[in-house]
């Protein structure tokens, strides 16, 4: 069966976010890039579904962002991950470990 | 997150939007530029590197997605969206500013109107009297019934008996407005409207003095000194508002009289108005000790009774009618009594009326909401492309829902505000209107309770009417609406909505118009009620001759007579003569008993048949245009020692049925010895006490046998009454300059009051039925249109295949005629039930009056055949090119 991209699992993209932005800040094309990298295909995002997503999470402040300048010239929205992104994080991973376990162990029996 | 993140939050979203949605299109611009880069450098044409680009962002459509998507997730933003819709509501509401206008209008009228007969209502049923405890107050009348006296006065014994055997009510009270009694001392002596009453009374009815105090039972003892007790406005007028007058001692019909208090300036008695206790009454005396003991056939307490608490006015009224019937069975004297609740007494009268117009401005919100509603159903339909294509881009049904509530309620709140002060502008005029009789109206005003009753109203229909496109809305497929076609198909659908609006409209118009017509008619008739003498060119006056200065009896009808052919010889008066009670006064009658010879004496109790009488001086029945059926007028030779009188028709016919009355005698009154009288006289029966009620027949007696104080002088002008004012007064004071003369007046003015009540509601009703009439044509107009601009398509091609005009325009008015027809069916028989509601004011005039439900049918189809026709005439200009060209 050819691998296909699968859909991400709705509130998990946020987790990816804050995932990525945690190495190093990104704009939302670069974002978007290094997931579907990370994931070697498996998750397909396009750019355009990230805004809504990066738009709230700034707005509540797990993330900033700010203008830059991109090593090929050209101007764009960079976004890094603050403090309370650091925290919430955490928070998210425990809870998606939480609910691996439990998918593990339903699929295991 | 933080409250102060969160309000930061809120803030941007509410008011930085623009910078913040420039900074998402720049960002957004900003990614497209870098995907563009790396498909160039992927080896891309541009034009395929931008359509890439593009695509990854979701396509052209999908970029406004994301951007929505975004501005969704912003904190409150669903409080900014409805800061959208109220912009565009208001906005929709500019762009067909005609409609806007119309729509308000329609709604200021319902909803003004509603607001102003409101307040009316509120200050004449449900508020309280402004006494102490008023809702304990009871009035009893007695109840003679079998000789036409339902609601008559009480006799002294009959109050002690009530005080004396009540157990439910704690005090009862009673007054007697006499007539007038005579200041002099200081200034110009003048006659004052007063009233004897209980030490009691003011305790009674629970009202307090400004000044000084009311009465006390020493007031009423034997041999007290005279005490008086004075109204503001005279307070303020004759004594300069002086608080020393309290104390003093005044000169009141030529005796020294005491001032023991001063009412306050709001006092006002508000007894039910065929009490004969005029509400401007100047001054108020205690009544003699021994009023409990009179004769019982004395009758003219009007007795008033606070209940204890916790008593209801049945239980009062069974403890009244049991002392009744104790009287009854102990004392021989039939006594009947009727206990009534003050403040439901009062209104009496007015309560049908004003509750009928009520339920008719009721009528007229739902009329103009109906339009509305109808109007709002048209644009809906005409925006329902514009509404497709919305639901086709994603909007949800809930949010076009909510934004047509948003615009109902805009408008709504328009429509209320311009009611508001329609309200207060129609209130002004309806004041401005009402007769004096309705005193507590006065009391009406627009204030927080009515604007909060106006605000419900306002709310509840918005809600309502903006529903009533959503049912439009419903209907919109996204697809369908968007071909150019459906609109014809989904038409008779969509059609039915307003087509059933219309018809409840012009079924609610046909009850209002129906109602105001028999209330029209009913008028028209009292009108034309003929009372049996003229008032149209006479002018009234009271004076008072004092026997304290004129001695004598003889005196007094050589003063009274002087008087009189000085008057009769001013330049312009035609006639003069005197009457002691004028017709439609709201001073006590004078009813005595008749009886003929040798019947059994009549009994002493007062039950006996009584005739309204009146004395008159020679002139009198001849100024007024009195038809005289047979015998003579009197002449100045009557004289006490061989009495007669003029009967009416009425009394004639009663005592000698086919008989001729003249020169037969009977017995009047029972003063012993009992009076014999003879007739001299008979005349026409005259409506002196009401329009519309024959009441009692009417006995007129001699000035120079039964002198009364003081007369009301009538003169007949041969021009303007009013303008023989100052002629009369110069007369009066030329023939002696201490007689205080009072109440000029035309006399028409009395007989107006006496009509005053039924013109003013049958005023107001007529004037709704108008704008019913009217917001019902524009209703059928607004629909009509519609369905002609709907079907434009379909004349067009009708015409092209040969229908000529005429059939164009049959198919419009055929359209208009079922709704008008349907309508006015419904109408009638709503109107068959809503009538009986009209009955009691229903004078002369069936409920069912065919000419009336004729008149309004006709007026209604004429109403509705005009506003058919213009769109019918519309839809005739038609050309088949028209159709082609809007395909």
């Amino acid at each position: 069966m050819a691998k296909r991209p699968t859909e991400i699992m709705k509130g998990t993209l946020d987790l990816l976010v804050l995932k990525t932005l945690a190495l190093e800040p990104r704009h939302g094309v670069g974002i978007a890039d290094r997931i579907e990298q990370t994931t070697r295909g498996t998750f397909q995002v396009s750019p355009g579904s990230l805004f809504p997503v990066l738009h709230r999470l700034e707005q509540e402040g797990f993330i900033a962002g700010e203008w830059s300048v991109t090593p090929e010239g050209r101007r764009a929205r960079y976004y890094r991950m603050t403090a309370a992104g650091q925290r919430q994080l955490t928070a998210e991973k425990k809870h998606w470990a939480r609910i691996a376990l439990a998918i593990g162990q339903i699929l295991a029996e | 997150m933080g409250i102060l993140a969160r309000l930061a939050g809120l803030r941007n979203t509410l008011f930085r939007k623009t910078a913040l949605d420039r900074e998402l299109d720049d960002e957004i611009g900003a990614a497209e530029k870098i995907l563009v880069d790396r498909h160039l450098a992927g080896g891309m044409s541009p034009q395929a590197a931008r359509r890439a680009a593009a695509a990854a962002l979701g396509g052209p459509g999908g970029i406004l997605r994301v951007k929505e998507d975004v501005r969704e997730g912003r904190i409150g933003a669903s409080l900014d969206s409805l800061l959208l819709d109220l912009r565009y509501a208001w906005r929709a509401l500019w762009t067909t500013p005609g409609l806007t206008a119309v729509m308000i209008v329609t709604l200021a009228l319902g909803i003004g109107a509603n607001a102003a007969i409101f307040s009316v209502v509120r200050a004449m049923l449900l508020e309280p009297l402004p006494y102490r405890d008023a809702d304990r107050l009871v009035f009893v009348w007695l109840n003679q019934a079998g000789i036409g006296y339902p609601r008559g006065p009480l006799s002294g014994p009959d109050l002690r008996n009530l005080r004396e055997g009540s157990t439910t009510c704690a005090e009862f009270g009673a007054i007697w407005a006499t007539g007038t009694v005579a200041l002099s001392g200081q200034g110009d002596p003048e006659q004052l409207r007063s009233a004897f009453v209980t030490s009691n009374f003011f305790q009674v009815l629970g009202a307090e003095s400004a000044l000084g105090r009311t009465f006390r039972s020493e007031d009423s003892a034997p041999g007290a000194p005279p005490t008086i007790l004075l109204g503001w406005d005279l307070f303020e007028r004759r004594f300069g508002a002086d608080p020393s007058i309290v104390g003093r001692q005044i000169l009141v019909n030529d005796q020294l009289t005491t001032v023991v208090g001063v009412m306050p300036r709001t006092f006002r008695l508000l007894l039910p108005p065929d009490s004969s206790v005029p509400d401007r009454l100047q001054v108020w005396q205690p009544f003699w000790s021994d009023l409990e003991r009179g004769p019982r056939g004395n009758l003219f307490l009007r007795v008033i009774g606070r209940m204890r608490p916790g008593v209801t006015a049945a239980q009062a009224g069974a403890d009244v009618d049991a002392i009744a019937n104790r009287i009854t069975r102990e004392l021989g004297t039939t006594r009947a009594f009727t206990t009534v609740g003050l403040q439901a007494d009062d209104v009496r009268d007015i309560r049908g009326p004003l509750l009928a117009l009520f339920v008719g401005v009721g009528i007229l919100l739902l009329i103009a909401c109906v339009n509305v509603a109808s109007l709002l159903v048209a644009r809906a339909a005409s925006r329902a492309r514009e509404t497709a294509l919305r639901l086709a881009l994603g909007a949800s049904r809930g949010r076009l829902l909510r934004q047509s509530l948003v615009e109902g309620l805009v408008l709504t709140l328009l429509g209320a505000a311009a009611g508001v002060l329609t309200g207060y502008v129609g209130l002004r005029a309806l004041l401005a209107l009402a007769p004096e009789s309705l005193s507590r109206i006065g009391t009406s005003r627009i204030d927080l309770t009515v604007f909060a009753f106006t605000l419900v109203i306002s709310i509840v229909w918005g809600v309502l009417f903006s529903l009533a496109p959503a049912t439009e809305l419903f209907r919109t497929g996204a697809n369908a609406s968007l071909q150019p076609r459906s609109r014809s198909i989904a038409t008779p659908v969509r059609y039915r909505t307003r087509a059933t609006l219309v018809v409840v409209q012009i079924a609610l118009s046909v009850v209002l118009l129906i109602g105001a017509g028999l209330l029209v008619r009913a008028f028209a008739e009292v009108q034309r009620v003929d009372i049996g003498f003229r008032t149209d060119r006479h002018l009234t006056f009271r004076v008072a001759l004092p026997e304290s200065r004129y001695g004598s009896t003889e005196a007094i009808l050589a003063a009274s007579g002087e008087l009189r052919r000085r008057l009769a010889s001013l330049p312009g008066v035609t006639a003069a003569g005197a009457i002691s009670h004028l017709p439609y006064d709201d001073l006590p009658n004078w009813g005595l008993t008749y009886a003929l010879e040798g019947t059994p004496r009549p009994p002493a109790d007062g039950g006996a048949a009584k005739a309204d009488t009146r004395a008159i001086t020679t002139g009198l029945l001849e100024t007024l245009g009195v038809q005289l059926v047979e015998g003579r007028f009197f002449t100045d030779d009557e004289s006490p020692k061989n009495p007669v009188v003029i009967v009416d028709e009425m009394l004639a016919r009663r005592l000698w049925p086919g008989r001729s009355a003249l020169g037969q005698r009977f017995l009047l009154g029972q003063a012993s010895p009992d009076r014999r009288v003879s007739v001299v006289g008979i005349v026409r029966h005259l409506r002196l006490r009401s329009l519309v009620e024959d009441l009692t027949p009417q006995i007129f007696i001699p000035y120079r046998i039964w002198q009364r104080s003081p007369m009301a002088y009538v003169v007949r002008a041969d021009r303007d009454p009013a303008a023989l004012g100052a002629d009369v007064r110069a007369a009066v004071a030329a023939f002696d300059p201490r007689l205080p003369i009072y109440d000029v007046r035309p006399m028409e003015t009395y007989v107006e009051s006496a009509r005053s009540i039924r013109r003013f509601t049958t005023l107001l009703a007529a004037a709704f039925a108008a704008c019913a009439l009217a917001l019902t044509c524009i209703g059928v107009y607004g629909v009509l249109a519609y369905a002609v601009a709907v079907r434009r398509h379909e004349f067009g091609v009708r015409r092209a295949l040969g229908a000529d005009t005429a059939q164009v325009m049959r198919d419009v008015l055929s359209e208009g005629a079922r709704f008008a027809v349907a309508g006015s069916v419904a109408g009638l028989a709503g109107a068959a039930i809503a009538a009986r509601l009209l009955q009691s004011q229903l004078y002369a005039v069936h409920p069912r009056d065919p000419m009336t439900y004729g008149v309004s049918l006709a007026l209604i189809l004429c109403g509705a055949a005009l506003a058919c026709w213009i769109p019918a005439h519309r839809a005739t200009a038609i050309s088949p090119m028209d159709a082609l060209r809007t395909e």
